[in-house]
Formats: structure tokens, C-alpha cells, sequence
């Protein structure tokens, strides 16, 4: 049995001595006796060796592809061993929140160097620390916007996990959020009326880039704020929503250097206009001078959290994902501009190859409209059928979301010989 | 030390992705950005950046760190290499729940144990952190009113000696807070409670041992207090540590319960997050867990949704990545490792409070797996704060204890030393912390103008604040 423990019998005893009790269980004395009475069945631990073949076991029931051409919000992408390597440093991996600056300069200033690069890719002013994925970014942008309206709008084109935790995070604040239809695909605001703010992705979930300055002029005009979720990988190519007219930025950093690890850790980011600075959810690091004069970086605006401010806070969030902002600022430290710009291209060249290719074989672009690095098709037998014959192969092929549609993602992993199976397959199939 | 940026040289970069080997894709130009402002560096440059801030870092495995509530143990190493096999760190959220059933298997497993560890019915993974539990477990007790009819009930108590994350997490779940408070033992004053329980409340939510390292003796009473009220009693998992293997909130009369796998249950903390907080419930609270549940079925595990359910609070799972270090970590100890980890922790927090009383006053009666001093009398006597003493315990290789909470404390420092720690380091803070005091009444100037060893020393918060500059 491993129990990390330190502490031999002998030490036990003195230790108790020095405390004036005989017994562990006598420090136990303030628990009511029928609480200690009450029995509940404890097992045996196991050796660390056995604990490893236990969970390895459990880990190889999982299938694994070689290829994958599915995203939909989780993107596998290629991770230089430089990344797991330097944050994997067990004082980056077992550090608490820094509270204590003084011993916390590290990581304070990774991740003020993480909010500069989220502000760069954006345009914004400000970014947070970090959320726990997009989907609670989206959601408490969402709240702080929202303002006295009591209304959200939103389109059903946006993820539907962040669709659906925008809808109970709001939905406990007493503020309603109205889902527009996207008939061809993109964002239409037309007829929304009184709302507090809108919530838009670009890309968007069926991968196509959405016009966001009309849809923020539009929502400008009528008072509306707007808030614009996007995969930051896509903002190494595209226009930064903050030239666009957002107001808040948010999304999922993911896609820079972590693993689809089943669904999380993930890496939620927000970043907004300056105005928001003292309404933002959540941690940020500020930059300030020492004792002595020299620069330093300090957890800032502080009076907006839940250990000052508590029910008034501006958010309950503690713990955020620290580490996950770490890696991502890790990663794009190592990729720099030209890096990521040329992922970022490799990407969106891939996709439109397949998507081609896939036109050919009878899986049809089913939007005609611009695209990032995913996209959707439509094909006359079922989506499912043609995701289990790539399955049979050892290809997790695209996410079917409907009976006849599918929602495919291509990543720089996919090389052409990668593709053109597809492709084949899909003949085949269809 | 220089920001990423300030190092960066035009030019550079860390790395080389493989050439494109079909047509580039080219967008329309009114479509496209101005480069984006990066690092640009080589992987050497990166490499030596990053290992210099670790070294400006300090992790459990650096020293002591009894920060209080925040149960820093030790992170075992294994759990890294678990989770990072690549059947789990390669799990496409979406791909086939049939095909994904180590995945399933690895929540349906840490759900049931951690059932068991609390005494309760039904569990969620999907929080991400223990504030996140907790606003999930508000959003359950809503629907449960709710779904009763009872629409009357707006308001959660909570004692005044709570984490600030309680009263905002009810908040954000859309209730008003009421504050309960302490009497002079540090415990709930029931007749306070009794006054403010009524046809209105929702909810108690409790730590217990509460935020003082006291164990609420009259637990039962004030489950039956709120009960009778019509309202449920939540637990706050944040001092579990003091009591699994020993007894289980589900049996104090608990309905509800998050927990931190990233503080009771090894899993790192990674400089705050990400974490994991689990929501565990009585079976009458099942229909409202979040969205989607795992399910044993006789084909497998595949994910249900529930009509009543209290909605998503995330994205697909949770934090999946922790589960499995928590995981390792319990079939690992076992429930008789568990209880030694409990019991150890607790022996650790009475030992170093025993060595402390010898000379500086620690309070009455024992404590659980943490305790509270109060700095006033050092400050009425020597003019040295409570964060004079944190930053002296810095030069001594000590990380503070934590500062000025719990609120109803005067000047508190909170220690936890948690199990993992031994003698030797216990028996060298008492005596760090004696010489501080010691210090306090002979130089007091020298502790004034702590820390001396750290690359920056006391950094001007109120300027940060005032002044804000949150980008490089």
C-alpha cells in the first residue's frame, strides 16, 4: 500500500506524548460518538505497481485513432516536447493561487505574459488569468454584460456545450437567453430586440467565419454589448474581434499545447475592452514596483473577488486553470508568430482539401460559406455509417450531428495520405 | 527578471511545423490580420526562460507549506504518469461512448468511492474547481424547491466564519445570503440559527471541521434545526481531510457535498488550477446532478441526460485529467490509507499547535487538521503584523500560513500542515516561529522588512490596483 506518509512509529508515540494523549482517536473527541460508532466498509490500498497496471489497464480500454478528423470544441494538435517538459517542473505543477508574490514571481509573471498574449491575439485591453473551459468564459461574459436587460442573444450555431451552460448560468440570475436560428449557417441578428448582449463565435461551430462587425454594428445600435467566442488559433490568420466591435472576447486556448484528454483540463480565456477591467470574473495579474523599487507582479483588483467581496464579488471562481495557462503560454512562447501563423494555415489548407476531396466522393459542403478548419457535409446515407466504416479502419472520422450531416476538423497532424483514405473511404461508403 | 517579450529577437522561433503537402489555403485579404505580437524565440531561449520562473516558484516539494484550508500535500508522482498514457490523454470527448469506455469507467469507478467516502447516493465529476461545486450544488437544491413547488425559498445561510466563495457561489445561483453566526467557541450559535432557519431557507452550508480546525459537535443538531425547517444541509469538502476513513458527512446529515480532488485527493495544484470539484448527494437529489450522468448499463457505461436536471455547468466532462489522479490516488491508499491520511494530518496540526503553545497562546481544546492564530496580542505588544510574521517564515524556507482568514480572527495565521509532512519539519517551524517572536520584541524593524531572500520583497498591491497595468 502507498501512503505518503513520513512518519515511523516511534515518532507517532513521541509526538502523541508531547500532545498528552494516548491514542490518535482521542483527538478525534469533539465528534459525536454516534457519528464514530456508525461502521462503513474500508478497502485495502494497493502498491503503487499495482495501482499503475490498475488505471493502464482502464486507460487501454479506450480506443485509439490514427488519424482524427474530429474537433467540435476539442482539437488535437501536435505538442512540442518542450511543452510537457517545462511545466511539468513540480514547482509550476504544485504550487497553490500566489498569494505570497514574493515567492510566487514565477508563475505571476507567466501568467501576466499569458493575459499579454491572449490581449495581442484579441485586440482587447485586458485579459483574466484563465476559466475553467469556453463554456464558463461565454457564460460569465455573458452575466457581466447582461447588465439590467435581463436578456441574452445567442445563435444556434454556437456550441451547443457553451449554448447550454450560458442557459443555467444565466438562468440562476433570473436573465434569459434567446437562441436565433442560423438558417444558412451564420449569424443573423435581424428582429432582436432588448437585449442586454449578444454572444457570437467565429468560427463558429459548423467551422464557418462569421461577419462580426455587422453583427456588432448591429447590436451597437441597439445598445447591445457583444461578446465574440473564438478558437485563438483562428486569430492567428483572422481579423481580432477587438477590430471587429467586441466587447469581450472569449474561448477555449486548448488547442495551444494541451491534450483532448477526454474533455479537460481545458483552458477557458477572457479579454475584454478597458471599460470591463473592474467587472471581469475572475483573477488578473497586475504589474507594479517592490519595497526597493524593482517590478513585480501581484493577483490585482482583488476588491472584485469572492475572499473580499463575497456575495457581491463579481464571481465565486477560486481555483481557475493556472496550469493550463501556463502551458498555453509555453506553447505560443515556442511557436511565436510566424509559428502559429503557419499552423494555423496548414490547418485551414487541410480542411479544404478534404473538403474537397470529400465533395468528390458525394460528401457535399453542406455551407457554402468561408472556413476556418472545420466544416459540414451532407451526404445522402447516414453520417453514422460513414463514421463507423472510418472507424474500422482506426480513424475517429468527423462528429455526425445529425442524421445525414457531419461536422469535420482538420489539424496539421492530418497529412495528405491521411486525407485521401478518407476520401476513399468515403467513396466507398457512399 | 526580463517578460518573454522583452526577450524576444525578430526573427526566431522555437518551432518548425512540417511543410504543407497539399495547396495552401489563401483567404481573402479584408478577412486577414497584421501579425499577431508574439515571443520570438528559440527552444533554448524558451527552455531557460520557463526554468527561470519555476525557480522564482514555490512548489510543495520546495518546503514546508501550511497553507491553511488549502491542504497542500504532497502530489505523488505517479499520478502524472498515469494520466498522461495515451489512452487517456488522448480521449476525444466525442468520440463513441462505446469506444471510450476506460473513460467511463475511470468516473462510474472515482464516482462510487467517492460515494462511499461521503456517505452519499449520487455524484457529478463535472465541476472544475470547489467554488464551481459548490455554485452546482446551489443550482441542485434550487431545483429541488422548485420541483417540490416550493418557491418561497430565496435564502442560504451561511456562518460568518465560511469561505468567501460560499456566499458568492449562492449568490450567482441567484439566492440571497444570510450570515449565521459563530459563538465564542468558533462553532455555529444555534440559537441564532434557529432564529434565522425558516419557511424561507434553502439552505445551510457548512465546513465542518469548520474554517477555526474545530470539529461542529452539534452537527446533528443543526441538521435537525435546518431540516425541520424544510431546508438541506450542504457540506463543504474544503476540510474533509480531518475526517475521511473517519466518519462521513452523508451519516452528520448532510444532503449534499462537493469536494477538492486537488487538495484531499492529491491531485496538484498546478499555482492555482486546475482543480476538480465533485458534487456527491443524497439519493432524493439525484434527478437535478448536472448534465450528462454516466451510467452502468449491461451492454457498458454510456452518458444519460435528466428532465430535471440542474442544466450543464461546463464543457463535455469536467476535468477529466484529475479524475485519474485522484483515482490512482484512492486505490493507492485504500480506505485504511485514507483514515491514516486523516489521522496523520490531524496529529501534524496538534503536534506543531502543541509546540507553538509553549510560547505564544494557541487557543483552548484541540484542533482538527488545521488551526488559527491570533497575531493581536504580538502586534499590541511588538507593533509586528500577522504578514510581518508570514514574510519572516519566508526567509526561514517556510511558505506562510494563510493570512488574515478566517474574518472572525483578528490578524489570523492559518496553519495546515497536512499529513504528508514530517517531524523534523514541524519541530523546525516551531522553532522559526519562536525566534520570530522572539525577534518581534528585540528587532521588530528586521520583520518590518521581511522577506530578504526573495528576488522582490513586499510589492505595492494598492498601486497595482490603483494604477492597473495587466499586459507587458
Amino acid at each position: 500500500m502507498a501512503d505518503y506518509l513520513s512518519v515511523s512509529d516511534a515518532e507517532r508515540a513521541a509526538m502523541l506524548g508531547l500532545i498528552g494523549v494516548s491514542s490518535v482517536s482521542e483527538l478525534y473527541s469533539d465528534l459525536p460518538k454516534e457519528l464514530r460508532r456508525k461502521k462503513f466498509a474500508l478497502s485495502e490500498g494497493r502498491s503503487q505497481q499495482e495501482t499503475y497496471a490498475a488505471l493502464a489497464e482502464l486507460a487501454g480500454r479506450n480506443a485509439t485513432y490514427r488519424s482524427v478528423f474530429r474537433g467540435a470544441g476539442s482539437y488535437v494538435h501536435y505538442i512540442p516536447s518542450a511543452v510537457k517538459s517545462l511545466t511539468s517542473r513540480e514547482e509550476f505543477l504544485t504550487a497553490y493561487t500566489p498569494y505570497q508574490p514574493e515567492i510566487s514571481q514565477g508563475i505571476l509573471q507567466a501568467t501576466f505574459e499569458f493575459q499579454t498574449m491572449m490581449c495581442n491575439l484579441t485586440g482587447m485591453d485586458v485579459a483574466t488569468a484563465s476559466h475553467y473551459s469556453g463554456a464558463t468564459a461565454a457564460a460569465e461574459a455573458c452575466v457581466m454584460c447582461a447588465d439590467k436587460s435581463k436578456k441574452v442573444v445567442t445563435f444556434s450555431n454556437v456550441n451547443p456545450d457553451t449554448a447550454e451552460t450560458m442557459r443555467t448560468y444565466l438562468g440562476a440570475r433570473g436573465i434569459e437567453l434567446e437562441v436565433l436560428p442560423a438558417y444558412e449557417g451564420t449569424a443573423d441578428l435581424a428582429g432582436a430586440e432588448g437585449y442586454g448582449a449578444v454572444y457570437v463565435e467565429s468560427p463558429n461551430y459548423y467551422g464557418i467565419v462569421e461577419d462580426v462587425a455587422a453583427i456588432a454594428a448591429a447590436a451597437k445600435a441597439k445598445g447591445g454589448k457583444v461578446i465574440v467566442g473564438c478558437n485563438p488559433l483562428a486569430l492567428a490568420l483572422f481579423k481580432a474581434p477587438g477590430e471587429l466591435g467586441a466587447d469581450v472576447v472569449v474561448g477555449d486556448a486548448q488547442p495551444f499545447g494541451l491534450p483532448v484528454s477526454f474533455g479537460g483540463p481545458y483552458l477557458g480565456y477572457m479579454a475584454a475592452k478597458k471599460e470591463f477591467m473592474r467587472k471581469l470574473p475572475g483573477r488578473i495579474v497586475g504589474e507594479t514596483t517592490d519595497a526597493d523599487g524593482r517590478r513585480a507582479f501581484v493577483l490585482t483588483l482583488q476588491t472584485r473577488e469572492q475572499h473580499i467581496r463575497r456575495e457581491k464579488a463579481t464571481s465565486n471562481i477560486c481555483s481557475n486553470q493556472a496550469h493550463c495557462a501556463l502551458t498555453a503560454a509555453v506553447y505560443l512562447s515556442l511557436a511565436g508568430p510566424r509559428g502559429l501563423k503557419e499552423i494555423a494555415v496548414k490547418c485551414a489548407s487541410n480542411a479544404h482539401y478534404l473538403a474537397k476531396g470529400l465533395a468528390h466522393a458525394g460528401a457535399k459542403l453542406f455551407y457554402e460559406k468561408e472556413f476556418f478548419h472545420e466544416f459540414v457535409t451532407i451526404t445522402p446515407g447516414k453520417a453514422s455509417a460513414l463514421a463507423a466504416a472510418l472507424e474500422r479502419k482506426g480513424i475517429l472520422g468527423g462528429l455526425p450531428i445529425d442524421k445525414h450531416r457531419t461536422l469535420w476538423c482538420c489539424t496539421e497532424l492530418n497529412g495528405k495520405a491521411d486525407m485521401d483514405e478518407v476520401i476513399r473511404i468515403a467513396e466507398e461508403t457512399l | 527578471m526580463k517578460t518573454v517579450f522583452e526577450k524576444s529577437v525578430k526573427g526566431r522561433t522555437g518551432v518548425q511545423p512540417s511543410a504543407l503537402d497539399v495547396e495552401r489555403y489563401d483567404y481573402a485579404s479584408s478577412l486577414l490580420r497584421d501579425a499577431v505580437v508574439l515571443p520570438e524565440l528559440s527552444e533554448a531561449e524558451v527552455a531557460a526562460h520557463y526554468t527561470a520562473l519555476s525557480k522564482r516558484t514555490f512548489g510543495v516539494d520546495d518546503g514546508f507549506y501550511p497553507l491553511g484550508s488549502c491542504t497542500m500535500k504532497y502530489n505523488p508522482k505517479l499520478h502524472e504518469e498515469i494520466a498522461a498514457l495515451p489512452g487517456f490523454r488522448d480521449a476525444h470527448p466525442l468520440a463513441r461512448a462505446d469506444k471510450m469506455q476506460g473513460s467511463l469507467a475511470v468516473i462510474d469507478t472515482l464516482s462510487a468511492y467517492l460515494a462511499g467516502i461521503t456517505g452519499m447516493d449520487a455524484v457529478t465529476l463535472q465541476p472544475a474547481a470547489g467554488a464551481h461545486g459548490e455554485f452546482t450544488a446551489m443550482l441542485m437544491v434550487k431545483k429541488y424547491h422548485l420541483s417540490r413547488g416550493d418557491k418561497a425559498r430565496t435564502k442560504v445561510l451561511i456562518p460568518d466564519s465560511a469561505h468567501g466563495t460560499n456566499p458568492a457561489s449562492a449568490a450567482m445561483a441567484g439566492f440571497e445570503v444570510v450570515t449565521v453566526r459563530s459563538g465564542a467557541d468558533g462553532c455555529v450559535d444555534l440559537a441564532d440559527l434557529s432564529l434565522k432557519a425558516g419557511e424561507d431557507t434553502a439552505a445551510l452550508m457548512l465546513t465542518n471541521p469548520n474554517t477555526l480546525g474545530k470539529f461542529e459537535k452539534k452537527v446533528t443538531d443543526i441538521a435537525r434545526i435546518v431540516h425541520d425547517a424544510g431546508a438541506l444541509m450542504y457540506y463543504d469538502g474544503a476540510n474533509l481531510n480531518a475526517i475521511m476513513g473517519v466518519v462521513r458527512p452523508g451519516d452528520m446529515g448532510f444532503d449534499l457535498v462537493h469536494l477538492n480532488l486537488h487538495k484531499t485527493f492529491s491531485a496538484p495544484h498546478g499555482g492555482g488550477g486546475p482543480g476538480s470539484g465533485p458534487v456527491c448527494c443524497k439519493a432524493a437529489l439525484a434527478a437535478y446532478l448536472p448534465d450528462p450522468q454516466v451510467m452502468r448499463t449491461e451492454k457498458g457505461f454510456r452518458f444519460r441526460r435528466s428532465d430535471w436536471s440542474a442544466g450543464r455547468v461546463g464543457a463535455f466532462y469536467g476535468n477529466f485529467g484529475v479524475y485519474v489522479k485522484a483515482l490512482a490516488y484512492i486505490v493507492s491508499l485504500g480506505g485504511k490509507g485514507l483514515r491514516a491520511a486523516a489521522e496523520t494530518a490531524v496529529l501534524n496540526a496538534n503536534y506543531l499547535r502543541e509546540k507553538i503553545s509553549y510560547f505564544y497562546p494557541v487557543g483552548e481544546g484541540r484542533c482538527m487538521h488545521e488551526f488559527v492564530l491570533s497575531m493581536r496580542k504580538l502586534r499590541d505588544e511588538t507593533g509586528v503584523t500577522a504578514a510581518d510574521v508570514a514574510k519572516a517564515l519566508i526567509d526561514r524556507g517556510i511558505h506562510p500560513p494563510t493570512m488574515y482568514f478566517p474574518l472572525i480572527v483578528e490578524d489570523a495565521l492559518m496553519f495546515e500542515p497536512t499529513e504528508t509532512v514530517n517531524k523534523e519539519t514541524l519541530d523546525r517551524t516551531a522553532e522559526a516561529l519562536k525566534e520570530i517572536i522572539d525577534l518581534a520584541y528585540t528587532r521588530p524593524e528586521e520583520l518590518h522588512s521581511a522577506p530578504h531572500t526573495t528576488p522582490v520583497r513586499r510589492p505595492d498591491e494598492a498601486a497595482a490596483a490603483r494604477n492597473p497595468v495587466v499586459k507587458g
